[in-house]
């Protein structure tokens, strides 16, 4: 080998670094100037001649944006964020993923945010950086979802049990109204060992349960659409008469529905969904169409969140707790509902 | 040769060159706080260096295993496993030695696991891909069955409490890291076994024909590999106060992608502890400074893509084509 060769290999080495350092650059620097982007524009929009100055960054750690439920508190608050032209706002997802998101409320400390919203991925590993965090003095949000202490300045939450009762009471009310004999009930659950999952199941089975002569017949579907579809068409062979499919989530009533409509017996039940969303693939459309028979509302938080964030910023005061109404969506007032909490 | 030259050629040299890029990046873009990069502040260095803890732990199994010529694909389900096997131990018996015992069934499933797969590739000659497949399917599914889906929490009560902070805390969790590391740098760098690693990943006939039993070699790396997985998992599980069945998922990816980047050779054979350091020190350095800039998470993955190929690509640089 001799040294030119050497040489050569040090200058392709060399060449290659430089390109290799200006791509990343670009790489980064589209990144950055893109971040904040959405939400720094859409506060724009309230004063377009005079942007307003960024007093406060409200930081929110968002623990799964996959769930549409939770795609619709982004939404909410990317919208929201317009009306107070000195916040400024960032979201971080953390894809259902505890270590990532302690990592990114960590992240959100060494930044210096002004108030921290947080949505826990789950209770105990999320407690200790919040705690963290609230020490640092940093004003803390927690979003629906609750820690194991009540390490927050705000928790702004909504009743499980509460939802459960209403759709229990509705079903119960159902089958009293059709009178029908020995009623069958199909309860499709979402993922075991949730809280969630635990208090829309005991909620709603205080009033199952006392219909007389029922039948519940449970099963699992990890609150997605395609498994409660392949769950419900076994239920279906299994069962020659259904009279009520009640789901722990829209997309899962929304799935039994599709294997009881493939199955030409769609019209022997009806379907029982909760969360209750707005916007086109949204439980409150179901119902619209007549899909499900009804949903129930379980309020986002966000819009609720993030004025005590503002407020928190500016050194208000606000309540320790604040727990928002469920409500009962059918034909009826399904209208009403998707215009109010469909956002744009 | 030129002098220049010969400094590529040291191979575990050439992933700090990665190293440097990275750290360099990362101060140019790191946000600052009246001047100075919040990426340098003590307090975010220290998250870091937890933060990859875990994957780092991992990758010194994983990389101890692909120089042998093999792969891992269990290490996550195991962390899982680990971490879900501590927190029932020692939320259930109520004795003074709980934790004990549970880190020592923690530890002790996990190696099972290594070594039946050691043992299952070597005796049975099945591949190392297909082999730990089944046990990261397998594993994760005991975990899951043990605690019926259901997480623990753990580190709340006054008994648990003192453990799993003191578990849980930087200060050891760091310093454990580094411990698996240096056993893993002498192992491989000190040791007759570290040759005979070296030596089977690169030709695992002409080892046998010198008189190496790789057949022990090879149980031993993945028995290796098993056991730090279950040291990662007691971490992890103190460190999120949590015994979770759902924890690790595709952490595997993540510690192969470590090693290589640090350049490892999924050949087999080639490779070192040094770099995998580095690997591991570049995606977290990475993933902090992006996080700290508030990029998507998305964009993350993307990066870290464009990363891992081009570490690759930059290591085939200082090699030569001698033959």
């Amino acid at each position: 080998m001799t040294i030119a060769n050497g040489e050569r290999g040090f200058l392709r080495f060399a060449i290659r670094c430089g390109a290799v350092v200006l791509c990343v650059v670009c790489a980064v620097g589209c990144g950055q100037k893109s971040a904040p982007g959405p939400e720094s524009k859409a506060s724009k929009t309230e004063g377009p001649a005079t942007p307003a100055k960024k007093e406060f960054k409200i930081a929110f750690s968002q623990c799964n944006s996959a769930e549409p439920y939770r795609t619709a508190q982004n939404n909410i608050m990317k919208r929201d964020i317009a009306k107070y032209p000195d916040c400024e706002l960032f979201i971080q997802d953390a894809q259902q993923d505890n270590a990532k998101q302690i990592a990114q409320i960590e992240n959100y400390i060494q930044q210096k945010v002004d108030v921290l919203i947080v949505a826990p991925n789950e209770a105990a590993p999320i407690t200790e950086p919040v705690k963290r965090a609230k020490e640092k003095g940093i004003k803390v949000v927690c979003l629906e979802r609750n820690l194991l202490e009540p390490v927050y300045d705000i928790f702004v939450g909504a009743d499980n049990v509460k939802i459960g009762e209403m759709a229990g009471q509705f079903v119960a009310e159902y089958v009293k109204s059709k009178g029908i004999q020995n009623p069958v009930v199909v309860e499709m659950k979402g993922l075991l060992g949730t809280k969630p999952q635990e208090e829309r199941h005991n909620g709603a089975r205080k009033f199952i349960d006392q219909i007389s002569n029922v039948k519940v017949i449970e099963d699992v579907a990890n609150w997605i659409q395609n498994e409660a579809l392949k769950r419900m068409e076994t239920i279906l062979q299994a069962n020659p008469h259904i009279d009520v499919v009640y789901a722990h989530n829209d997309p899962m009533a929304v799935g039994c529905y599709w294997a009881a409509k493939n199955a030409g017996r769609e019209k022997e039940m009806i379907f029982v969904g909760v969360d209750g969303l707005g916007g086109p693939d949204g439980g409150i459309k179901r119902v619209l169409e007549g899909t499900l028979a009804c949903t129930f509302y379980y309020p986002t938080c966000a819009a609720e969140g993030l004025e005590c964030a503002v407020k928190l910023a500016h050194g208000e005061q606000v309540p320790k707790e604040m727990i928002l109404e469920p409500a009962r969506i059918t034909k009826d007032n399904a209208q009403e509902w998707y215009n109010k909490v469909t956002v744009q | 040769m030129g002098t220049k030259d010969k400094v590529f050629q040291h191979s575990w040299l050439r992933p700090f060159a990665t190293l440097a890029f990275v750290i360099v990046l990362a101060t140019v873009f790191s946000p600052r706080d009246g001047g100075s990069p919040i990426f340098w502040r003590a307090d975010n260095l220290a998250n870091v260096l937890r933060q990859i803890s875990d994957i780092g732990i991992l990758a010194m199994g994983m990389t101890l295993v692909i120089i042998s010529g093999g792969i891992d694909l269990s290490v996550g389900s195991l962390l899982a496993l680990s971490c879900t096997i501590f927190a029932y131990c020692f939320t259930t018996f109520q004795a003074g030695y709980a934790a004990i015992l549970g880190v020592a069934l923690a530890l002790g499933a996990t190696s099972a696991f290594g070594l039946a797969a050691g043992a299952v590739i070597t005796r049975l000659r099945m591949q190392p891909f297909i082999v730990t497949l089944a046990v990261m399917i397998g594993s994760r599914g005991l975990a899951k069955w043990l605690v019926g889906n259901a997480t623990i929490a753990i580190g709340y009560d006054v008994r648990t409490k003192p453990v799993v902070d003191f578990i849980g805390q930087k200060a050891f969790v760091v310093p454990t890291f580094l411990m698996v590391t240096l056993v893993a740098l002498i192992l491989l760098n000190g040791t007759r076994f570290g040759r005979y690693l070296m030596a089977v990943g690169g030709s695992e006939d002409s080892a046998r024909l010198s008189g190496i039993n790789v057949t022990w070699v090879k149980i031993r790396v993945y028995l290796l590999s098993g056991l730090v997985a279950g040291i990662a998992g007691v971490l992890y599980c103190c460190e999120t106060h949590q015994g979770d069945p759902k924890a690790g998922m595709a952490y595997e990816l993540d510690a192969i992608a470590a090693a290589v980047i640090g350049g490892t050779s999924l050949a087999g054979g080639k490779g070192g502890i040094f770099g995998t350091i580095v690997g591991a020190l570049a995606l977290g350095i990475l993933s902090n400074v992006l996080g700290l800039n508030s990029v998507d998470e998305n964009v993350q993955w993307m990066l870290k893509a464009v990363i891992i190929l081009v570490a690759v690509w930059l290591q085939l640089l200082g090699k030569k084509k001698t033959t």
